[in-house]
């Protein structure tokens, strides 16, 4: 046909759709002429009767309905028609059942939300490509014994790692700090790393703007250029890129931008808490000062340790290997002597991937095991519910059919009836989705590294709109089809006895709703297993009183505080300052919070202890001002706290943790005792008193011997003192009402200092245990989902047995049964199901919650009370939902059971 | 039902082409005389009937208009137009090299 035949065959069908109704009374009277015409002629020919002649006329004719249809598809436009009717009819019939729409719309909606909030995590934190030039062949080293594995790198090692093992073709090492920025706008606290001159070849990563390090500018005294992170970039210089060759002042240091890093740069361990690094300047390390042998050499014990070390493996070299020469390397230092001591020294290499997701990476797969689960349950329970659907309205097909409705039509009337259901589902579906993917971003923990960055992966999500949906199409079809191929006279006859029954089907559904009770009890295990783990951490008494508390670090700058005076002076007037404000009970100041930054030792001389040959009296050592203690709410067991008579010049004084008094004052009295820090200059000091142990490098962790010092006389231990120290206000109101009047009182005394990390210590205990919270919530959440799902699906088998069991009902009611009876025998379907899947559930359970050992405080994985209420809620609900149809049993009416099915 | 309308759909329309070719007639009209000019021999059930003439009207081989029919009734009445015309010259031709094909296969030794 040419074009304008088809413009004008448009036109015309697109008429014939606004004229519908018009067009649909023309063709009735055609119809009718048509018979009486017919009729007429009859009458005349054989000389019937009028009446005898009309129906005659009729039946030579056929089916009304038939004839309608027929009329609409030659003109073109009965497909569109018939949608808008389905789907009008659909809603209809979808209304009037609102529970099958319901649980359907549910199931669908949570399969694919939950599929695609899961599957956008597990990318987000395993598959997304890491900003770094090879990470598959990049590697953070780590040193340390074997209780420590994961520990700083000594600047000797890092030189040992540049000359003998001949597994990396590169190796960088960096240190890490915070610095205030001053020069450039606000003055601001950054998170910077000083870097050996290769550090940023081995990452692979390169300024997007300038140049990278020299190697004339990687040596002390040449130590004047930076590199700035992108977002530092924006903030001070707007974005432009005339901000190289610019000057910043850091730490009181006049410093040259030479390049500016791209926005998606991270160090390697920046994927926590931290966030990323803004300021690169160059190690610019000597050996003495980090006490090292210039060369291959390792002095003893290693020297100092405080580097982070990354390497690039040679080609052809795996992780595997490099690890292998790692311990050759460490056991032949540890056999000339190097390291001494009962602790066996290591050296690990990490992969760029597993240090940055790597403690993720089990958890997450086994719950993308789980949510592909999910999926598939969701795709069984929604084709079961429409096959339930479609078995109750076999009779409805039947009577369609015969009244001459072609089986395409009804068919198709069905399918529309799923695209409305799929339709309603997908939406729900994708608005889980987001939800998911907006909680886990609100959710996760920064510690998470990767997670937090999540986004909606659009390509997950079609997959399980198409999945979803195909299912829904492909069972809304099935059940169709077999129905409306039954004779329809044999269905309205007798009901269709047996006739589309499916033993098999049945029996693989109800294997699946078994599958589903189980995965239910293992999931709501998991998560219960999870709240009573974070239940145990919260009960933990962490030493100090979190409430009414509210920290912030403060530094200040070497160029206008240059003495040891100066910095405890700024301090100490800050505290007394702030104490005077309204509300506030008590202020100090203390080198590192408790579960917000980990603690080191520091060698400590005690007369009276021996250690053990070739070790220290190690001590966790924390600095801080008078009224520490008391803001802090640490419990004092014996002596006295510092005061301000303990200062500058006076006699140099401690406060001792319980665990030290009794690891190295064992069987004697620590007040009074002496006790020095193993420096050369080191002023033998005294202990004055000592508190109850700080969790403060976790609360599940185990606390060391710990040591307090005065800030105002550390540098009479150790010949300096601390510039960054966190203010510690303690209020019986809310804390972060002070935020306001404390910064005041700090930029009345110097209003060039930075303010950084305004927390309260409620929310650093909080996000010290993020982790555990964020398994908790998603073991939930995904437990919740499970039991949902569950219970439609023991809903869809419960009503599927009901209604393939109406005849028998129907004949047991008709000889005395009494619904209860009725009821109580198909409830016993749902009851053998329930209890079969809880014990499958409970062994699978018992076998899985054993990988989440490592999740785990204080609660076994075989806890019984968690396993108790997750099967009592899992078998109540079961029974509940099995409950619901069985009911249906007991309202049989036998007479139109026998009679019409 | 359906399976004869099958059978029938290319000859039909040349049928009912044919019998509206000298004059407008309503449905009714077109199958009596089918069966007329057939001598009773081909019956046109309505159920391809109607459908054959909604289908050549949505192709613009045919046009409809209401009117009153020769027994005084309100009637449909469909008329061959140009395009009808050319086609039904068409069809023609087709079904004479067909039954001619036919004929002569049958024919042969």
């Amino acid at each position: 046909m040419n074009r304008a035949g088809i413009i004008s065959r448009w036109q015309r069908r697109t008429t014939a759709l606004f004229r519908r109704a018009a067009l649909e009374r023309d063709m009735a009277e055609e119809m009718r002429l048509h018979i009486a015409m017919e009729a007429e002629e009859l009458a005349r020919t054989r000389g019937l009767s009028n009446d005898e002649s009309l129906r005659q006329a009729r039946i030579a004719f056929g089916g009304a309905e038939r004839f309608r249809e027929e009329g609409r598809d030659a003109r073109g436009t009965r497909w569109l028609d018939d949608l808008a009717g389905d789907a009008r009819y659909a809603v209809r019939t979808l209304l009037r059942a609102p529970g099958f729409a319901i649980a359907a719309a549910l199931t669908l909606g949570l399969g694919i939300g939950a599929t695609t909030a899961l599957f956008s995590v597990v990318h987000a934190a395993l598959l997304e490509p890491l900003p770094f030039g090879d990470p598959a062949h990049t590697a953070v080293v780590w040193s340390g014994s074997y209780e420590n594995a994961g520990s700083w790198m000594s600047y000797d090692e890092y030189e040992l790692l540049t000359y003998e093992p001949h597994v990396f073709d590169a190796v960088g090492v960096y240190d890490i700090e915070t610095k205030s920025v001053t020069g450039a706008g606000d003055p601001e606290r950054v998170h910077a790393a000083q870097l050996s001159q290769k550090t940023l070849q081995v990452l692979g990563v390169a300024p997007m703007l300038g140049r990278d390090f020299l190697p004339e500018e990687d040596v002390p005294g040449a130590n004047d250029v930076a590199l700035i992170g992108y977002s530092f970039w924006q903030r001070h210089f707007g974005g432009d890129p005339s901000a190289v060759g610019k000057r910043i002042e850091v730490a009181g240091k006049q410093k040259v931008v030479i390049g500016v890093m791209p926005a998606s740069f991270r160090m390697p361990l920046d994927y926590d808490e931290r966030g990323a690094t803004e300021l690169l300047t160059p190690l610019a390390a000597t050996d003495s000062e980090y006490e090292a042998i210039p060369g291959p050499a390792v002095a003893p014990g290693g020297g100092s340790h405080g580097l982070y070390a990354v390497a690039h493996l040679a080609p052809g070299v795996t992780i595997a290997q490099a690890n292998r020469e790692m311990d050759r390397v460490t056991r032949r230092l540890t056999d000339e002597g190097v390291y001494t001591g009962p602790t066996r020294f290591t050296m690990t290499v990490v992969p760029l991937r597993e240090q940055i997701s790597g403690s993720l990476r089990p958890a997450l797969l086994i719950l993308l095991g789980a949510v592909a689960l999910v999926l598939v349950i969701a795709c069984a329970n929604v084709a079961g519910l429409l096959f339930v659907r479609g078995e109750r309205r076999r009779r409805e097909t039947s009577l369609r059919a015969v009244l001459g409705a072609a089986r395409p039509r009804l068919a198709r009337q069905f399918l529309t009836e799923g695209i409305v259901i799929a339709m309603v589902g997908g939406a729900l579906g994708m608005f889980v989705a987001w939800m998911g993917v907006e909680a886990t971003r609100a959710w996760a923990p920064r510690s998470l590294g990767l997670v937090s960055g999540v986004s909606l992966n659009l390509g997950v999500l079609a997959f399980a709109l198409v999945t979803t949906i195909g299912t829904v199409l492909l069972f809304a079809l099935a059940p169709t089809l077999a129905a409306t191929r039954v004779s329809a006279t044999e269905t309205l006859k007798d009901g269709g006895r047996g006739a589309t029954t499916g033993r098999a089907r049945l029996r693989a559904r109800q294997l699946m709703v078994i599958g589903e009770i189980a995965l239910s009890v293992v999931l709501i295990v998991g998560g219960g297993l999870m709240i009573r783990t974070v239940q145990r951490i919260m009960s933990i008494d962490p030493g100090f009183r979190s409430e009414g508390v509210l920290t912030m670090e403060l530094s200040v700058p070497a160029s206008r505080y240059a003495d040891d005076a100066r910095i405890a002076g700024f301090f100490d007037e800050l505290r007394h300052r702030v104490e005077g404000l309204p509300g506030v009970q008590r202020a100090g100041a203390a080198r590192l919070l408790p579960l917000a930054a980990r603690i080191g030792n520091w060698g400590l001389r005690i007369p009276g202890y021996t250690p053990p040959p070739g070790e220290n009296a190690p001590g966790d050592w924390q600095i801080v001002t008078p009224g520490y203690f008391e803001a802090m709410g640490l419990h004092l067991v014996a002596g006295r706290l510092f005061e301000d008579r303990d200062r500058s010049g006076g006699a140099v004084v401690f406060v001792i943790s319980q665990r030290m008094a009794d690891k190295y004052f064992a069987g004697r009295d620590p007040i009074g005792a002496n006790m020095q820090l193993t420096n050369d200059s080191a002023q033998i000091g005294t202990v004055i008193g000592v508190v109850r142990d700080v969790e403060h490098n976790g609360l599940t962790s185990a606390t060391d011997p710990t040591f307090y010092a005065v800030h105002s006389q550390f540098h009479q231990s150790a010949q300096f003192t601390p510039r960054t120290m966190n203010l510690v206000v303690r209020t019986a109101g809310d804390p972060l009402a002070l935020v306001r009047p404390v910064s005041e009182q700090v930029h009345a005394l110097d209003p060039e200092i930075p303010i950084a990390h305004v927390r309260t210590m409620d929310d650093i205990v909080r996000s010290s245990i993020a982790r555990q919270r964020f398994s908790m919530l998603l073991l939930g959440a995904f437990g919740g989902l499970a039991l949902i799902l569950a219970v439609v699906g023991i809903y869809g088998v419960v009503a599927q047995l009901v209604a393939a069991r109406r005849q028998e009902f129907g004949v047991r009611a008709a000889l005395g049964a009494t619904p209860t009876a009725l009821v109580r025998m198909s409830l016993f379907d749902g009851i053998q199901q329930t209890a079969v899947g809880l014990a499958i559930g409970t062994i699978a359970a018992l076998l899985l919650t054993r990988l989440m050992q490592g999740m785990l405080y204080g609660v076994s994985p075989t806890d019984p009370v968690t396993f108790a209420v997750a099967l009592l809620v899992t078998g109540a609900v079961a029974m509940a939902a099995s409950y619901l149809p069985a009911r249906r049993a007991g309202r049989v009416d036998p007479a139109s059971a026998l009679g019409a099915g | 039902m359906s399976d004869r309308a099958d059978l029938l759909q290319g000859t039909l329309d040349l049928l009912i082409l044919k019998a509206i070719l000298p004059a407008p007639l309503h449905g009714w009209g077109i199958s009596k005389r089918i069966r007329e000019l057939s001598y009773d021999v081909l019956q046109v059930n309505q159920g391809s009937l109607y459908p054959a003439l909604y289908r050549l009207e949505d192709r613009g081989l045919v046009r409809s208009s209401w009117g009153i029919s020769p027994e005084g009734r309100r009637a449909k009445f469909y008329t061959l137009n140009a395009a009808g015309k050319k086609k039904f010259a068409e069809e023609k031709a087709n079904w004479r090299l067909f039954t001619n094909a036919v004929e002569q296969i049958l024919h042969a030794t």
